[in-house]
């Protein structure tokens, strides 16, 4: 436990001295702002609409904040062989990596929660909840858990990434290629209303491989 | 520290696909010593410490630190270990301060004593007044002597340290020295891999020889030879001309033994004090040499290494 918490103490010091902290600031400052020019722009006028399209912009920018924040977390220290320098201290590998991923990913989710929040909002401003209830994909708010899980499950193949190929380069760019495939299948099974509870929870499910995978590889890298 | 010496090795054997790194290795460490680790390029040394570290698992072979396998529990067996591997990256907007609080929290260190011990530490390095720069901006003399403070938080007892006075200058290596001998006065035991002689010579009171994964020495070193005035003891002359070292020899033979190094410096080998060094003296300088120089002749280190691990280019 020691060792986990100074490690998320430790990446937690990194975000604020590398100024990634400020990664954290987009989604909710540029997800209700976008929210807001694609609403006017579009014309929207039915608040579930509204709100989904405000929901995908969100997740687009949380997905971009999240691959590049877990992309550096390991990428960056393995490329530069700063590991060399905490391995042969007195703590478990698993401990490095869980330590320094939570605070990833708990910052990720909640930058994207509080611009979840601050875009529901803006919708409320914008498009009036009695206006004309428009067909919709999906509800708001599994949307919403969607999203999140995608974020969970693009963090998951991210990290693992950058544990293979020791890069953080080479982690954004299969965080990114992944991001693009699940929301292309994602959007595809829901034009074919066949987007159900299923896909999320696959999503959760390779999330927890991937980490599992990441937590293994480490563990056991050599140099 | 846990039960056992604070370093065993028992018949390590380490292979990276049909490469054999380590071939039957086997040393111990006692309490309080200091050792030097040699060999060429390529000899194993890293992939030893590598082992020791629990960076990676013997093909063969126990490792012990403190009697624990710290490729299996980690926290017993490195707890009071201080290990600098290699040369490792920064992260460059890091502080040698997060480095320092990083490996303290991570060795246990009290609360209340970080600090402290943080500016102790860097104290003894010299890098107090770069602590709050960012790890990117310092020199390598700097950030070198930031990873040996980063090792030596939490004051462990046992010291392995690879290549530590790489990129220092000669001051900062002449107190990195002095700091060593400190901590082993205290009782701390040390394990150093370096290709600087003149590093273990001044630190070391044992040397082990590797070459090809293989130990093919386990020497002492005794510090200050002849300086009590008995036992063996060695001596450099510099001549003001070059003289036949047979000549020499058969006007010493009774006294020592001389060997040349080069034209006009010779290395003596005496035995029972620096009376017997000052007759070999006179006894040179009544046959007509002219001696312009008399210096120590060192521990022999580089003559030994030479003679054991042979030169970088034989097979």
């Amino acid at each position: 436990m020691n060792a986990l918490l100074a490690n998320a103490r430790w990446e937690a010091r990194r975000l604020l001295r590398s100024q990634r902290v400020f990664l954290l600031l987009i989604p909710p400052v540029a997800g209700p702002v976008g929210s807001a020019l694609a609403l006017l722009y579009f014309h929207v006028s039915s608040h579930p609409i509204a709100l989904m399209l405000g929901l995908f912009v969100l997740g687009g920018l949380g997905a971009l904040v999240t691959v590049d924040l877990c992309a550096l977390t390991l990428g960056e220290e393995l490329a530069v062989r700063a590991h060399l320098a905490l391995f042969p201290l007195p703590q478990h590998r698993h401990e490095i990596l869980l330590g320094r991923v939570a605070v990833v990913l708990l910052g990720s989710l909640g930058a994207f929660a509080l611009g979840a929040a601050l875009t529901w909002g803006t919708v409320d401003l914008l498009v009036p909840v009695s206006a004309v209830p428009g067909p919709t994909l999906l509800d708001p708010f599994h949307l919403f858990l969607g999203i999140s899980c995608l974020l969970l499950f693009l963090g998951g193949v991210t990290l693992l990434s950058s544990v293979l190929v020791r890069t953080a380069s080479g982690a954004l760019v299969a965080g990114v290629l992944a991001g693009v495939v699940v929301a292309s299948a994602g959007l595809y099974l829901a034009l074919l209303h066949e987007l159900t509870l299923a896909f999320p929870l696959v999503l959760l499910a390779v999330w927890g491989v991937s980490l599992a995978w990441a937590v293994h590889t480490y563990s056991t890298l050599e140099s | 520290m846990g039960d056992g010496p604070p370093l065993e090795l028992r018949g390590v054997c380490k292979a990276y696909g049909p490469v054999r790194a380590l071939d039957q290795v086997s040393f111990s460490l006692r309490s309080g010593e200091a050792v030097g680790y040699l060999g060429p390029n390529g000899a194993g040394k890293t992939t030893t410490l590598k082992l020791i570290a629990g960076l990676s698992r013997p093909g063969e072979g126990e490792v012990r630190v403190a009697g624990q396998d710290p490729s299996r529990d980690r926290r017993s067996a490195l707890a009071h270990a201080g290990i600098l591997i290699e040369s490792p990256g920064v992260l460059p907007y890091m502080t040698g301060d997060d480095l320092l609080e990083y490996s303290a929290r991570v060795k246990r260190v009290p609360l209340r004593e970080i600090g402290v011990q943080q500016a102790r530490v860097a104290r003894e390095l010299g890098v107090e007044g770069v602590l709050s720069r960012p790890l990117g901006g310092l020199s390598t003399g700097n950030l070198r002597r930031m990873l040996i403070a980063s090792a030596l938080m939490g004051d462990p007892e046992l010291l392995v340290l690879d290549e530590p006075t790489l990129g220092l200058d000669p001051a900062a290596r002449t107190e990195l020295r002095a700091l060593l001998r400190g901590k082993l006065r205290e009782g701390r035991t040390l394990l150093m891999s370096t290709h600087l002689l003149e590093d273990v010579e001044a630190v070391c009171s044992r040397v082990l020889f590797l070459r090809n994964g293989k130990l093919l020495g386990d020497q002492s070193l005794p510090s200050g030879e002849g300086a009590d005035g008995k036992g063996s003891g060695r001596a450099h002359l510099r001549l003001l001309r070059p003289v036949p070292e047979g000549q020499l020899q058969a006007l010493v033979r009774d006294l020592g033994s001389l060997k040349e190094q080069a034209p006009r410096h010779l290395l003596v080998l005496y035995e029972g004090g620096e009376e017997k060094l000052a007759q070999i003296i006179a006894v040179l300088v009544q046959n007509g040499i002219s001696l312009v120089q008399v210096g120590p002749g060192g521990s022999g280190l580089e003559e030994r290494y030479l003679a054991t691990v042979g030169r970088e280019e034989d097979p």
